[in-house]
């Protein structure tokens, strides 16, 4: 592909559900690039000794947590149908993985300010349903947080009650729903789990049985990020 | 697909992706409109598991029939296990979700010996009784295959069927046997005498097996229905032989991911030491256009990035000239690397290693076994220093500064001088390095000296000879220590116990399936893992068993000794392995097959032919 500049970047937008869960952000970099070479994507390489299908995530997204907005850009280097490429990729996708569709990008990854998760414990009691009420109306949620400084690991307690925009609990069929958007993004990455393990504390339910997914991802002003 | 009750432990585990199944090109069937269930049990991780080449032969094979349906089943990591015993959930197949027990054939491979206690840790927790003695029904059959099958004895209490050799045909044949029995109903040994009537079955509870006072054996009966010695299976031409059409593409890391290309099978080189190279004879080529078609279609069906070609010593194959500009001429282009392990890079023209050198580089290995010629010559391994220092000249002009050298220690006739032999070797690679005059300017040279403790193996011509004790091996790595002068020289070994009990089942009886049930209940598994292997808990088992690993690891044999495999049928001659054995004492080499045929009779078994020589 050297020497060929008339390249369009492109984004793709899929989900990933189900067990599919569980495929690690890393193991989903590889599943993806194969998927590109099954369906035969003109997609662009790195030009190392060791090319490779070049794939840029916007954000990772953490084992376990279901998401109906993933996106991945990269760079096709012939011009194809891209309806058309959603569909041979779809035709080789594994159980759980989908693309929806595949689209000229709108903003830039690092445009992402927030994102918006459904939160689901399927087997509340009394305490976690109370607890999450207070906790949620309260001024303060401390949580420690994993940071870097410098080389270093070091955590660091931080409210996460400034990096919530906007919660919603209810209960349905027994179980005990939030809706929430969190701060996302390059500078300030909320992750849901430092949420719920703030409100599991002391209820004795095991933060392990929320299950979580990812809605939507936005901007500053809360438009959709495509 | 995973049951509804697994899931809360997929958040609990490590590596949940090992775990939920659904993989592209993975299987699914209706359970309802096959005759027979097959798992395809692989005794270690999913990780080990799903590199492993015969598992995805025989995973397509069967399920290239209508009739029948195979999933795969992997042993769990201790924390999935540990919650799976927690919450009474059975081991399951990952296509189906359905425990072991379900099944009518439970098939493990046994590539090892230290992956014993982990068939019996997973047929107890799929169900399944562990003892052979306590499955009373028809189905499941436990049938076991891999090259540890060709010392089946210690696993004979847990295994009803083990089938010696390659799987590709007997397979079938015992899947349409049992599809028979089950809709005539019939019982469990009513299907045994039959089984044990097709070539290459051997069904162990029809042999009886009597020991002289001195613990050796005394006598092996076949009874019923049972051949006195039984064939190992040999597929005649690899060409026409099933090889899958796709692999299941795995959602985690594992060893060996990437498309695999098998070139042949059996090995021209006789080295005494090497089991691989006696069991897998004859030779059998498969010719580059299939090898080449096989590979184009794994990699389309697979997206991998990589190709890897697969046999004993991929450049004795005789038409690697003609197969690799055909590879790497889609290859490349479409950025798929190739990958060729088990090079010998002595005999490569110059045209093919002009092609080499379009591909990504890996580090450059040599194995020359033993340090001093007299001790090659033993062990047949037919390679001299110049050969040696050659290579590696090449090697350093070409740009390499770094080298593996691969070494083994406690060979029969090995003495200290031997062990120096291996400092001296590696030290005149790091002095080529220094005497080339276009050495790459402030780049050191790094030799890796690597150093495995000899197990001596059945069907080898080193089959009587005594395995050195854990004592001998430390004065013999403390000499080693001493010897190596450089500091440009790393040496590694690995000072362990795994290598006794590895030395005592893989020469071992059928008493020792008692000592395996014991270990096993003390909580022995994954014994080829350093952090579960506990060699106290193996003793104990001994003891309590009234054995001892010396009887089986550190006794020669003598030549008139019955083995407990002489029952078992290689192809290969005992009076070849003997006349090999004695020429090892005199350190006199026999040449490759394409030289002289050294007539170990493997040829027997495949009509007369041998592709070694055509």
């Amino acid at each position: 592909m050297q020497g060929n500049n008339s390249w369009t970047d492109v984004r793709m937008f899929y989900t990933k559900t189900g067990t599919a869960k569980y495929i690690s952000h890393l193991d989903t970099v590889r599943c993806l690039s194969r998927a590109m070479k099954r369906a035969a994507v003109p997609i662009w390489f790195t030009e190392g000794f060791n090319p490779h299908a070049f794939l840029t995530f916007a954000m990772p997204l953490s084992l376990g947590v279901e998401s109906y907005c993933e996106t991945v850009d990269f760079r096709l280097t012939e011009e194809v149908d891209l309806t058309e490429l959603t569909e041979r990729l779809n035709a080789t996708m594994p159980e759980g993985i989908s693309v929806k569709k595949i689209a000229v990008p709108k903003f830039k990854a690092s445009d992402i300010r927030y994102a918006e998760y459904e939160i689901v414990f399927a087997y509340p009691n009394e305490s976690l349903i109370a607890k999450a009420h207070t906790l949620l109306a309260s001024e303060e949620i401390m949580a420690e947080k994993k940071a870097k400084q410098g080389r270093k690991k070091v955590t660091k307690e931080i409210n996460i009650k400034e990096h919530i925009k906007t919660y919603e609990l209810s209960q349905k069929d027994g179980k005990l729903i939030l809706k929430t958007v969190l701060s996302s993004g390059t500078s300030v990455n909320i992750n849901p789990s430092l949420l719920i393990s703030a409100i599991v504390k002391d209820t004795g339910i095991d933060e392990r049985d929320a299950d979580i997914t990812k809605i939507q991802s936005y901007t500053e002003n809360m438009e959709i990020f495509r | 697909m995973v049951k509804k009750e697994v899931e809360p432990l997929l958040k609990r585990v490590q590596k949940p992706a090992a775990y939920t199944g659904g993989e592209l090109n993975s299987v699914i069937k209706d359970k309802n409109s096959v005759k027979l269930r097959y798992a395809f049990c692989f005794p270690d991780n999913y990780e080990i598991g799903m590199s492993h080449l015969g598992l995805k032969i025989l995973y397509g094979l069967v399920n290239d029939r209508e009739d029948a349906w195979c999933e795969r089943v992997f042993a769990p990591w201790e924390d999935m296990e540990a919650l799976m015993r927690e919450n009474n959930i059975k081991l399951y197949a990952h296509e189906s979700g359905d425990s072991l027990d379900e099944f009518d054939l439970i098939g493990f491979t046994l590539q090892y010996e230290l992956s014993y206690t982990n068939v019996l840790n997973m047929l107890d927790l799929g169900g399944v009784p562990v003892l052979k003695k306590d499955r009373r029904t028809l189905t499941p059959i436990v049938i076991a295959g891999g090259p540890c099958v060709c010392n089946p004895e210690p696993m004979a209490d847990f295994i009803d069927i083990f089938l010696p050799g390659e799987g590709e045909e007997v397979t079938n044949e015992l899947v349409d046997l049992l599809i028979k029995h089950k809709e005539m109903g019939s019982t469990r040994l009513e299907f045994l005498r039959e089984a044990a009537k097709i070539d290459g079955v051997y069904v162990p509870e029809f042999y009886d097996v009597e020991y002289n006072a001195d613990g050796t054996v005394k006598s092996i009966t076949n009874r019923e229905t049972a051949p006195a010695k039984v064939k190992k299976r040999v597929i005649s031409d690899l060409d026409t032989a099933f090889y899958p059409k796709d692999f299941v593409v795995p959602f985690i890391d594992v060893v060996h991911d990437r498309t695999v290309g098998e070139v042949f099978r059996g090995c021209i080189r006789g080295c005494r030491f090497c089991q691989a190279g006696f069991i897998g004879r004859p030779i059998r080529e498969k010719s580059p256009e299939v090898i080449n078609g096989q590979c184009r279609a794994i990699s389309d069906a697979t997206g991998y990035d990589e190709i890897s070609l697969c046999s004993l010593s991929t450049s004795d194959y005789t038409k690697i000239d003609k197969l690799i500009p055909m590879l790497f001429d889609w290859a490349l282009k479409e950025n798929i690397n190739v990958a060729l392990p088990s090079l010998r890079v002595d005999n490569f023209s110059d045209e093919l290693l002009e092609e080499l050198k379009k591909i990504r580089r890996s580090g450059l290995t040599f194995a020359p076994e033993a340090g001093t010629q007299r001790l090659r010559d033993a062990i047949n391994k037919n390679v001299t220093e110049d050969e040696v220092l050659n290579t590696a000249k090449k090697a350093f002009e070409g740009g390499w500064t770094a080298v593996k050298l691969y070494f083994m220690m406690g060979l029969p006739t090995e003495e200290l001088e031997d062990i120096a032999g291996i400092a001296d070797l590696a030290q005149k690679v790091v002095d080529l390095y220094y005497s080339n005059p276009n050495k790459p300017k402030g780049k050191a040279v790094t030799v890796s000296v690597s150093c495995a403790s000899f197990v001596p193996k059945p069907f080898t011509p080193f089959q009587w000879e005594p395995q050195d004790t854990a004592d001998m091996l430390q004065e013999k790595q403390k000499h080693l220590m001493e010897s190596v002068k450089s500091r440009k020289i790393s040496v590694s070994y690995h000072q362990s116990n795994t290598s006794v009990l590895e030395g005592v089942f893989a020469r071992g009886d059928r008493r020792l399936g008692e000592v395996i049930y014991k270990a096993w209940q003390k909580g022995c598994k994954f014994d080829s893992w350093d952090e579960f292997f506990n060699f106290d808990n193996w003793l104990e088992a001994f003891a309590e068993c009234g054995l001892t690993t010396e009887f089986y690891a550190n006794r020669r044999r003598e030549y008139d000794e019955i083995l407990p495999w002489d029952h078992m049928d290689y192809g290969i001659r005992k009076e070849f392995l003997i006349e090999e054995s004695k020429k090892a004492h005199k350190s006199e080499t026999t040449p490759h097959c394409r030289i002289k045929c050294a007539a170990c009779g493997a040829n027997r078994l495949n009509g007369g032919k041998c592709d070694a020589r055509k």
